[in-house]
């Protein structure tokens, strides 16, 4: 069993003989990785995957985005006749997914599937926890935050994504046209943020290529490539050997593309332009979503995530009032303690109610 | 607290962090109160509860741990 680790990563494992697929995480799935991870899952839900298996061994903490994200796969796996089944979660995580729903929408290993109730009405329930109605606009569509923001950040992650899975990717960028110029709205590093920039200045590329011909582009071997003699000489004194741009298709056109680097000849195999395709697929599906305001999805999969942090939150005060502190006390409590161990105060939470159970896991 | 309240939007304005994005952050860790009521504390034109100049010292102070840094913001009583 791999031992918990710092690094994130997220590993598919396909069945070549079934739909099954199993999605191995490393690392913590916090703020900032479970986007990627949501990006996975939705794309093998989407996919037609089944049943999913989601293996935790090496993932040390789930936190409350982490739990949000298992639980809107499970929704959306339960709506589309799979199952997600989460496999080797640790104690802790166990508890907290548990404390959050996710183990009834979710199968919990060993939990049968045959209890998994209706995705649906758990959604429902976890978004009933407020005491008191709570009024923004920025929980309905007149949110301040601009639709270009929210695209640019769903891109990032899927970019983000893609560099993550895609054997040999040594870079990936997402190149859209915008203001009728071309212009590098996501990157990995500063190296493909260079790469696409010589293409733009040469006007020439396999970026440009296919997102002129709305068509992949596949470089097997720039020191063999005889088109664009102008930009294949910097790409190689950047020592990039490879590149695969596949097209981002809008509403009628294409709009841009998804560019993958390597710095190996033949870097890209099946898989990997398979998977290279699901997510151009997916960055095409954002560009088509992204009306003048931001999607319903980032906005509910945003929304959900709060309330699950504030759910935990809330009972991790009910957790401190219990050994005589005051509402305000305990929550002061938790944001100076979460200070101390340089933690947040939703992981902090986590582990106060995760403390009051230290013997047995959920289920 | 008014004074306060000043450290606050200024660590916001260096984070370069959108009212909105406060909010949420906010918002996700048990606040209770509006985005127009949250941008009306900073601007000094509404007075922030005590629970509430925690709740956005926490969102702040958790962006700046994310950043790398430490929690510089104070909280009550502290």
């Amino acid at each position: 069993m791999p031992e918990p680790t710092d690094d994130f990563s997220i590993r598919l494992a396909y069945d070549l003989a079934t739909p099954a697929v199993t999605v191995t995480v490393s690392g913590d799935i916090d703020m900032l990785t479970a986007s990627a991870l949501a990006g996975v899952l939705h794309t093998v839900v989407d996919g037609g995957r089944r049943p999913i298996v989601v293996d935790l061994a090496g993932s040390g903490c789930v936190d409350g985005r982490g739990a949000a994200v298992l639980a809107r796969a499970a929704v959306r796996a339960s709506a589309a006749g799979s199952t997600i089944r989460i496999r080797s979660a640790s104690d802790v995580t166990r508890r907290m997914l548990e404390i959050t729903g996710v183990g009834t929408l979710a199968a919990l290993d060993p939990t049968p599937s045959h209890l998994l109730p209706s995705g649906v009405a758990r959604a429902v329930d976890a978004a009933s926890i407020e005491t008191r109605p709570v009024r923004s606009p920025a929980l309905g569509r007149g949110s301040a935050r601009s639709s270009t923001d929210v695209v640019d950040a769903a891109l990032r992650l899927v970019t983000a994504l893609a560099d993550a899975t895609i054997t040999n990717a040594d870079g990936v960028s997402v190149t859209l046209e915008r203001h009728g110029r071309l212009t590098t709205v996501a990157a990995i590093n500063d190296k493909v943020l260079t790469m696409d920039r010589h293409q733009y200045e040469t006007g020439e590329g396999p970026c440009l290529e296919a997102k002129a011909q709305g068509r992949w582009f596949y470089v097997e071997s720039l020191a063999d490539e005889t088109r664009w003699p102008e930009f294949v000489p910097l790409a190689l004194e950047q020592g990039i050997r490879s590149i695969l741009s596949s097209p981002l298709n809008g509403t009628d056109h294409p709009q841009g593309a998804l560019n993958i680097y390597s710095t190996k000849q033949q870097a890209f195999g099946e898989r990997d332009q398979e998977l290279a395709a699901l997510f151009a697929d997916r960055a095409s599906q954002i560009l088509t979503a992204a009306g003048p305001e931001p999607s319903d999805a980032a906005a509910d999969a945003r929304l959900g995530a709060a309330l699950v942090a504030r759910q935990v939150i809330h009972q991790a005060q009910g957790v401190a009032m219990a050994s005589g502190m005051t509402a305000d006390d305990a929550m002061g409590s938790l944001f100076r303690t979460a200070r101390e161990t340089n933690t947040t105060v939703l992981a902090r939470a986590v582990e106060l109610i995760a403390s009051l159970h230290p013997d047995h896991g959920a289920v | 607290m008014d004074h306060d309240i000043e450290l606050l939007e200024r660590a916001r304005q260096g984070l370069g962090l959108s009212i909105d994005d406060l909010w949420w952050r906010y918002f996700a860790i048990g606040g209770m109160s509006t985005a127009m009521e949250i941008e009306a504390y900073l601007y000094g034109a509404l007075l922030a509860s005590a629970a509430d100049h925690d709740l956005l010292a926490v969102a702040l102070n958790e962006r700046f741990s994310e950043l790398g840094g430490d929690h510089p913001l104070p909280y009550t009583g502290d």
